[in-house]
């Protein structure tokens, strides 16, 4: 019998299994791929290191962030991509890459950097499941390394000035959003009728953008105009996640 | 200084892509792009929605493993820095400016790297990331001439300049470039755009 395996991520809310995107790519490829996974939520109690969720533990290793954790479980067998032909198995990696550069950013600022969405949503959420006095230090810490990671990677001259990088990455990920719209179509899946990689990661970043309710809410509007995108999320959430939805709220 | 240093120089300062191309030196993607188009071929116009969205996750897959990757290269390989990129990098300043300003710029790199999760990783974990990069072009690219077929478009003057620079860049070892030339298409790929394109200006670097 296989080993257990372990993963310890950020719990949910308003209806997801996980509010934080990337436990919520491991959460969702590890029920596409059939892996059997203890989920431990994180909460007061948990003693290990926060910086680094998801992670996932079996008896001998310990895996952290979800590109390796994906890679770990394919290798044990759990393989969501095996269907996919070599070209979509790189444009999995490249739309993956497009994620991360285009909708990320706004992704993270939503979440991090806007103030309002900061102090009344995250702040409160993510202090509430930390012990004192860890939840007076981490959650500011955790919106400087988004705001850090914004603008090292975008703001490059000619855009100095912070409200020009939050246009742009505004913009990036309304056009990111359009993109994978486009491409998703009307189909179920991104290749095809069962959920691989890539739909693990666009779930992962779009559900808590749809789901969570903020005050300031420009780029969540974009996204609900782009209604498969929208249809997308939901039937994962009904499809994969309905059982599991009854324990947290 | 010479034209050819001078684009080293401007290249590991991290403005990547450039081309040197004879006595020219084309450097940062939208100048490369005009060149191509200058050369008489038309770019993405032709191009669905559908493949407009392929062609912009991959010039981002370029961007975000092969640029980081050359990055990391230049400024967090100890080997590198210290024999080649500190001293080229600081070579147009006086002291003590050229060690400041080479310091600071490692600093800032480093920095990114940190912030985008790439400060832990090793070499060989790079190595291995481009690796992946280029096994995913390479699949892309198939047998076609160009990514979208019979034209260029941005994608094949990003890849090419990113590609190009690694093949031609004199770095303390030749993993990067041995990586890259493991993908027979992709080599052909450039050889291919180098005699097409640059051909007039003299023998190419590549053959």
């Amino acid at each position: 019998m296989a080993a257990p395996l372990e993963l310890s991520c950020w719990g949910g809310g308003w209806g997801l299994p996980s509010v934080h995107s990337e436990s919520l790519v491991v959460m969702a490829y590890a029920k596409f791929s059939g892996a059997p996974l203890k989920v431990n939520v994180i909460d007061n109690t948990w003693r290990g290191s926060r910086g680094d969720v998801p992670v996932l533990a079996t008896e001998d290793n310990i895996v952290s962030q979800p590109a390796k954790i994906l890679n770990f479980l394919r290798k044990q067998k759990y393989n969501a991509d095996y269907e996919l032909s070599a070209k979509q198995g790189a444009d999995t990696l490249a739309y993956i890459a497009l994620l991360e550069e285009k909708l990320l950013p706004a992704v993270l600022h939503t979440f991090w950097v806007e103030s309002d969405n900061y102090f009344t949503v995250t702040k409160p959420w993510f202090a509430s499941r930390m012990p004192f006095p860890l939840s007076l230090i981490l959650p500011g810490r955790m919106s400087k390394g988004a705001l850090n990671r914004i603008l090292l990677t975008r703001g490059e001259p000619p855009l100095y000035h912070l409200r020009e990088v939050e246009a742009q990455i505004y913009r990036d990920a309304k056009e990111c959003l359009n993109l994978l719209s486009n491409r998703l179509g009307t189909s179920q899946f991104f290749f095809g009728d069962t959920p691989c990689t890539l739909d693990a990661y666009v779930f992962g970043f779009l559900a808590p953008l749809y789901k969570v309710r903020f005050p300031k809410v420009q780029l969540q509007e974009h996204l609900k105009q782009l209604s498969n995108l929208c249809r997308f999320c939901d039937d994962i959430l009904n499809s994969y996640f309905r059982l599991s939805l009854g324990v947290d709220g | 200084m010479s034209l050819v240093a001078e684009a080293f120089v401007s290249q590991i300062a991290g403005k990547v892509p450039f081309i040197h191309v004879g006595n020219q030196v084309v450097s940062e993607l939208g100048p490369i792009v005009q060149f191509v188009k200058a050369k008489g071929h038309s770019l993405s116009d032709r191009l669905d929605e559908v493949q407009k969205a392929e062609m912009k996750a991959y010039m981002e897959l370029v961007n975000n493993m092969l640029l980081t990757a050359e990055l990391y290269l230049q400024w967090c390989d100890e080997a590198t820095v210290g024999e080649i990129t500190h001293a080229r990098y600081g070579s147009p300043y006086p002291w003590p400016l050229n060690h400041i300003l080479a310091y600071q710029k490692q600093w800032e790199v480093k920095r990114k790297m940190k912030a985008i999760g790439w400060g832990k990783k090793t070499l060989d974990q790079v190595l291995e990331d481009v690796d992946q990069c280029c096994q995913a072009l390479s699949q892309r690219l198939g047998t076609q001439p160009y990514f979208f077929n019979k034209q260029p478009t941005e994608l094949d003057a990003l890849v090419f300049g990113h590609l190009y620079t690694i093949l031609t860049t004199q770095l303390t070892n030749d993993e990067l470039s041995e990586k890259v030339k493991n993908y027979s298409n992709l080599l052909a790929f450039c050889r291919r755009i180098e005699q097409h394109y640059f051909e007039d200006h003299g023998r190419g670097r590549l053959s």
